[in-house]
């Protein structure tokens, strides 16, 4: 068993910058999943139950963010979110 | 008040006002007795069976304890993460059940470390915990239906004669959306009536936090979640923020998290809204449970831990009745040694996380060892190695990286890798497998790009 990756060095991020990322990771976990793609828009909610992502999809897209922003937001706890738009936020400024 | 079921008696345990509202149609008592009236035995090594395959809905195994009621046989309900339509069985069948009277039933693991094991649990052990919740009581299943803690449910609202809505076990927050969604776009009568109680692991509860929209947890009565007068938690480690963020969502709700070991089983609850529980209880015990901490692993002791005969039975509120592969622990005197981290700060004692190597996704117990083992197994494969995350949504997560041998093909090994992982529960099958190069070198801290 070996630790996983330490995280790149936090990198202050523009909202557009954010939610690009953020809908690009959607993108590749629904490609693996071997899911359709549908558009993304920052409206779209994960789980709202048309969508084809469920909770594990969610947990996996936040390990990836944070492996490749460098940044936990989540770190004193869950923050509410329910979109693509508002977790893409959450990225959006740098945390130290 | 009600008087509580007796332990004792062989139930009729469908009482009148009960409903079952699954998969968009509605069951009444008599249509399950109807379905229960086809089942036919199953042969076994030591005698006749009813048996409910994996993947089994809720009409299905409540029409198995009917039929295993009525015919007086023991019920077998497998698990699974496949449903095996040829066998039904995911593994070996059971050894024969242990003598005693009325219903025995053996619930399956869904074998992360190897072939399927069976646990029997007899009604005093089902049912020795159940308070009715009668009508107009309508409980909420988010746990498969062939789990303790899913039996749990299923017949508190039976024996209450209450309403049971039924989720599936795959995605149900997102079926939980739809069917609030449904409910409130048929206008103000839903096909069920207002859900007041609920169980479920902080997990989903995180997962209803961040999906449900705010009007069907602070308007409309009929048919959302508004109604819950009954919160509880379980399966995984209850934080407080998830406690204190429930408690704000679901105002009138009474919020309770419930701590089981694997083969103590359901062992007590806590309703003050805090994670872990309070540090007085190492001096006075909960609930005829006597709790201490030796080497910072919580160690229990309890009545109704042992048989007669000695043995260990798991029966708690488990989503996967897993014993570790060694088996139960005792200390010198008798304490069964837990596996759970625990620290005292303060007035209270809080869960850190297991002493070995298993990690709780969703509420699915899992050993990475395992998973790792399966990938290694796959030709094409020169290394692997599985890591665990913290996740805020599910508490861990696995993911999972890959060397393949030289001329290997990346997309066949990639098929050849979720062939490997699906007999596997789905909390336990990275959903990133990322194919590397070589392995990362970590020790000497340099830092890596993902």
């Amino acid at each position: 068993m070996q630790p996983p990756p330490l995280p790149a060095t936090p990198v202050p991020l523009s909202l557009a910058a954010a939610l690009a990322l953020v809908v690009a990771e959607t993108v590749t976990l629904l490609r693996e999943k071997g899911e359709p793609v549908p558009e993304i828009a920052p409206e779209q909610v994960f789980l709202d139950g048309t969508f084809p992502f469920d909770s594990l999809d969610l947990a996996t897209l936040i390990v990836t963010l944070e492996q490749k922003t460098g940044q936990d937001p989540f770190r004193s706890g869950l923050r509410q979110f329910r979109t693509v738009g508002e977790l893409a936020a959450l990225y959006a400024t740098p945390h130290s | 008040m009600n008087p509580d079921p007796d332990p004792q008696a062989a139930p009729a345990f469908l009482a009148p006002g009960f409903r079952l509202f699954e998969g968009g149609a509605t069951f009444l008592p008599d249509a399950l007795r109807a379905a229960a009236a086809t089942l036919d035995p199953v042969a076994t090594a030591w005698g006749s069976a009813i048996l409910c395959p994996a993947g089994a809905s809720v009409q299905r195994v409540l029409a198995g304890l009917l039929a295993a009621e009525r015919q007086q046989l023991p019920l077998l309900l497998a698990r699974g993460p496949v449903p095996d339509p040829a066998s039904g069985l995911s593994g070996r069948l059971p050894a024969a059940p242990p003598p005693g009277p009325g219903l025995t039933v053996a619930l399956s693991t869904s074998g992360t470390t190897g072939p399927a094991r069976w646990i029997w649990h007899d009604w005093q052990r089902l049912c020795g915990r159940i308070r009715l919740t009668p009508p107009p009581a309508c409980w909420l299943l988010t746990y498969e239906p062939a789990s303790f803690a899913g039996l749990q449910v299923i017949l508190t609202a039976a024996l209450s004669g209450a309403g049971l809505v039924a989720l599936p076990p795959q995605g149900p927050v997102s079926a939980l959306c739809r069917i609030l969604a449904a409910a409130g776009s048929s206008g103000d009568t839903a096909d069920h009536p207002p859900i007041t109680h609920s169980s479920g692991t902080p997990s989903f509860w995180r997962a209803v936090l961040i999906s449900i929209p705010e009007q069907y947890r602070s308007g409309e009565e009929v048919g959302g979640l508004p109604a819950l007068r009954h919160l509880t938690l379980g399966g995984e480690i209850a934080d407080t923020p998830t406690l204190t963020r429930l408690a704000a969502a679901f105002p009138a709700a009474k919020i309770r998290h419930l701590y089981a070991s694997t083969e103590a089983g359901a062992l007590f609850a806590v309703s003050d809204g805090r994670a872990g529980f309070p540090a007085s209880w190492l001096e006075t015990g909960i609930d005829e449970v006597s709790l201490r901490i030796r080497n910072d692993i919580l160690e229990v002791r309890s009545p109704r831990m042992m048989t007669a005969s000695g043995e260990c039975f798991g029966s708690g509120l488990n989503l996967e009745a897993e014993p570790s592969p060694s088996g139960p622990r005792l200390s010198a005197d008798g304490w069964l040694i837990t596996g759970d981290q625990v620290r005292q700060e303060g007035d209270r004692v809080l869960f850190r996380g297991r002493a070995d190597s298993r990690v709780n996704i969703g509420g699915v117990k899992v050993w990475p060892e395992a998973v790792e083992a399966a990938l290694l197994a796959v030709p094409g494969v020169a290394e692997a190695w599985v890591s665990v995350h913290t996740s805020p949504v599910t508490g861990h997560l696995l993911t999972a990286q890959v060397v393949p041998l030289p001329e290997q093909e990346p997309e066949a090994l990639r098929q050849a890798l979720r062939q490997a992982l699906e007999p596997l529960p789905a909390a336990a099958r990275p959903r990133r497998i990322t194919v590397v190069a070589a392995l990362p070198v970590t020790l000497s801290g340099k830092k890596q790009r993902s």
